[in-house]
């Protein structure tokens, strides 16, 4: 049927002339864009390359050649962001079209690449030895620039999760960061308190309408981190309820961020992680002492999550 | 019988999802589509793929409620009445399915349909299964049978894919039990089994009666694409020979008629890729992609893995330089082919595509400061990102 589709709205007077002989040869295959497997091509060439390079340098550290490679790196390194910076548009707090279709994977290869180099300057010359965990936070902030400079959703997810793993790394191992401020503290509550403040600034940014788009990376890694935080404490602490609330105003930003956008992902964590967490409170409370209630306990909820996701249904339709 | 779907409305729903992408792609304007909506009236309840999602897992696990509370009064009789329930449960399940959600419901690819379909599935396969003590031949022939209903009643993607390989392993299953020649000649019996198949389905994605199955289509001709493949190629057949015929090599013997695998290895890739190519056949052409990293990779296994991360880049380089080449090279339109995304895929996106970056190519980060840490904690980089 797809096919044909254009001949009948043509026929049937729904699109003029003009864009029939535009469309059909797209629909019908005279016209084939080779778009995405090209840019799968790019994907796996920066995964292999990057990947590949990595190992080498730190297989043969110390090797002849090696102080030549890594020269040979950071020409290419200077060549990718030659390339971006001349050929990149300026700095906007819009969303940026870019210049080529392959334009984003030479920022994402250059940016790469001089994470390599730079860790590799690091180790070779002892630059930070004292405060290891520095160096994630370098990377972090180097990819949030290239992120905003360039317009770039992969470079920013890159740069979020360095930025978390500077977190948990510092504060578990090292004692003397945690100091005063999470004297007790386990994982769970820094990456509680790391989620809300990061999405609370992306919801600043969001306001000031600076890159409305990255908005969504953001709110998808801190709900994520948030939830399974919040899950870690509900089964670990003695006091699960402070968890539960805290699960249950997640879902309750979840939903309205969903709502807002229109994006129904937040809608899935939202019922799992409160699925979860409800299931957890009903055990404590009644199926440790009848567990054959459990049946129905499923059968009610999600049947009545189901019905009422149906009867609703205008709630969550896409703006269209 | 044809579809549960009404088809007027399977057509409509079509034809407004098409159009919403030429949208998208600014080929047709706002008021435009609005009349072609308007014109194309679907009363399905087929709701976005998240919130299908969503109600997915919730029925699931609903159903799994249903089936605890059953199975709690007939978990105590034998092994027969078990089966046999299991049996009408499933059965029972299709006809709820078909009658109650699709007919009267009117539900279209809703979740629930889903969920209640591989529910169907699995017990009625399991019951009937369970009547022959699981022997493998009944099993595989009610699956065969049980999803190929599924898939072309309900147009469902995943049971098609479920019904082609249990079919390939059925046909597997009987060559190799015929034993003898039947077992040598298994590649060649699957190149000419599924090369007529092939030319069969895409003779019927070109029939416009059977347009509804359109998608089941195309996943039918690339898993054909790929069987035919994997049936010559090097790897496959020397390692199933070895593994499942028992066939045992001695240092510097190689399988009979090597030559001829080593061949097909190179040449059908290389074949798909000239066809896809010339017919502009997008559907082959990605296959051809594929095979080809696998062909490569088939080398690779036997020759030469030594250096792995040499390997890595460079191959790596000239992915790169390749898919580089290729953008400046369809700038403009060649051949029929362009570089521009001229209607967008329906299952791209920006978000995704940005979150997969994060996973597989952060980790390579993370590593690299691993190494110079020497303690990492288990809170690690790839943590952070939502697995932990």
């Amino acid at each position: 049927m797809t096919q044909n589709t254009p001949r009948d709205l043509f026929e049937k007077g729904l699109i003029s002339e003009a864009q029939y002989n535009k469309i059909e040869p797209m629909v019908s295959g005279k016209i084939i864009s080779v778009f995405y497997e090209l840019r799968t091509m790019l994907y796996l060439g920066v995964l292999l390359f990057t990947g590949g390079i990595g190992l080498l340098i730190y297989e043969n550290i110390g090797a002849l050649g090696h102080l030549i490679s890594i020269m040979l790196l950071s020409v290419v390194t200077l060549v990718c962001f030659y390339y971006v910076f001349t050929k990149g548009l300026t700095f906007s707090k819009e969303k940026v079209k870019p210049p080529t279709p392959y334009f984003d994977y030479i920022v994402l290869l250059g940016s790469l690449l001089f994470i390599s180099v730079q860790g590799y300057l690091q180790f070779q010359y002892q630059l930070l030895d004292d405060n290891l965990g520095w160096s994630t936070l370098i990377t972090a902030s180097f990819f949030f620039y290239v992120a905003y400079r360039f317009d770039n959703l992969g470079i920013l997810s890159l740069a979020i999760t360095a930025l978390a793993s500077f977190w948990s790394i510092s504060v578990s191992p090292q004692k003397w960061y945690s100091g005063n401020f999470l004297e007790t503290a386990n994982l769970h509550i820094t990456a509680i308190i790391f989620s809300t403040a990061l999405g609370f600034i992306a919801m600043v940014l969001d306001r000031k309408l600076i890159k409305k788009h990255f908005t969504f990376t953001y709110i998808n890694f801190c709900s994520l981190i948030f939830f399974v935080g919040c899950t870690a404490g509900l089964f670990d602490s003695d006091y699960f309820v402070v968890y539960l609330v805290l699960i249950y105003a997640g879902c309750a930003f979840t939903v309205y961020y969903a709502k807002r956008e229109s994006s129904f992902l937040f809608l899935l964590y939202a019922f799992v992680f409160g699925y979860i967490a409800t299931t957890y409170l009903m055990v404590n409370l009644i199926f440790d002492n009848a567990p054959e209630l459990i049946f129905y306990y499923a059968v009610l909820s999600c049947g009545g999550f189901v019905y009422f996701i149906i009867s609703y249904k205008k709630f969550f339709k896409r703006k269209s | 019988m044809r579809s549960a779907y009404n088809e007027v409305w399977l057509y409509n729903l079509e034809v407004v999802k098409e159009t919403k992408g030429w949208l998208k792609a600014k080929l047709i304007d706002e008021p435009e589509f609005k009349t072609i909506f308007e014109n194309h009236p679907t009363s399905f309840y087929h709701p976005n793929f998240v919130i299908r999602l969503l109600i997915f897992v919730a029925t699931l696990i609903g159903l799994s409620g249903v089936t605890g509370v059953l199975a709690l009064i007939i978990l105590d009789t034998n092994e027969m009445v078990i089966s046999i329930g299991c049996l009408f449960y499933g059965i029972g399940s299709f006809v709820i399915l078909d009658k109650t959600i699709i007919q009267n419901n009117k539900h279209y690819k809703s979740g629930l349909t889903e969920a209640l379909m591989y529910h169907a599935c699995g017990f009625t396969i399991g019951g009937f299964a369970g009547l022959f003590d699981f022997e493998i031949l009944p099993l595989l022939a009610i699956s065969l049978v049980t999803l190929s209903f599924a898939a072309y009643r309900y147009l469902d993607l995943l049971t098609t894919v479920a019904s082609f390989f249990t079919l390939a392993y059925l046909l597997f299953h009987l060559f190799f039990d015929w034993g003898g020649i039947f077992q040598q000649i298994i590649p060649f019996m699957f190149i000419l089994i599924f090369i007529p198949i092939y030319l069969l389905i895409k003779k019927w994605k070109s029939t416009e009666r059977l347009s509804i199955w359109n998608n089941n289509f195309i996943i039918i001709e690339s898993l054909s694409l790929l069987m035919i493949y994997l049936a010559g190629n090097y790897l496959v057949v020397r390692e199933l020979s070895v593994n499942m015929i028992g066939l045992s090599l001695e240092i510097g013997e190689d399988i009979p008629y090597a030559f001829l695998f080593y061949t097909l290895t190179v040449l059908i890739p290389v074949a798909y890729l000239y066809v896809g190519i010339v017919n502009k056949d997008i559907v082959i052409l990605r296959t051809s992609l594929l095979v080809l990293a696998f062909s490569v990779f088939t080398f690779k296994y036997y020759y030469g893995f030594d250096h792995p991360e040499i390997i890595l880049t460079i191959s790596g380089i000239i992915l790169l330089a390749i898919a580089l080449l290729l953008f400046n090279y369809l700038k403009v339109i060649r051949n029929g082919f362009t570089r521009e995304n001229l209607i967008s895929e329906k299952w791209t996106n920006m978000n995704a595509e940005a979150f997969v970056i994060s996973q597989t190519l952060g980790g390579n980060q993370v590593k690299v400061d691993g190494s110079f840490q020497g303690k990492g904690g288990s809170f690690g980089g790839g943590g952070s990102s939502g697995s932990f």
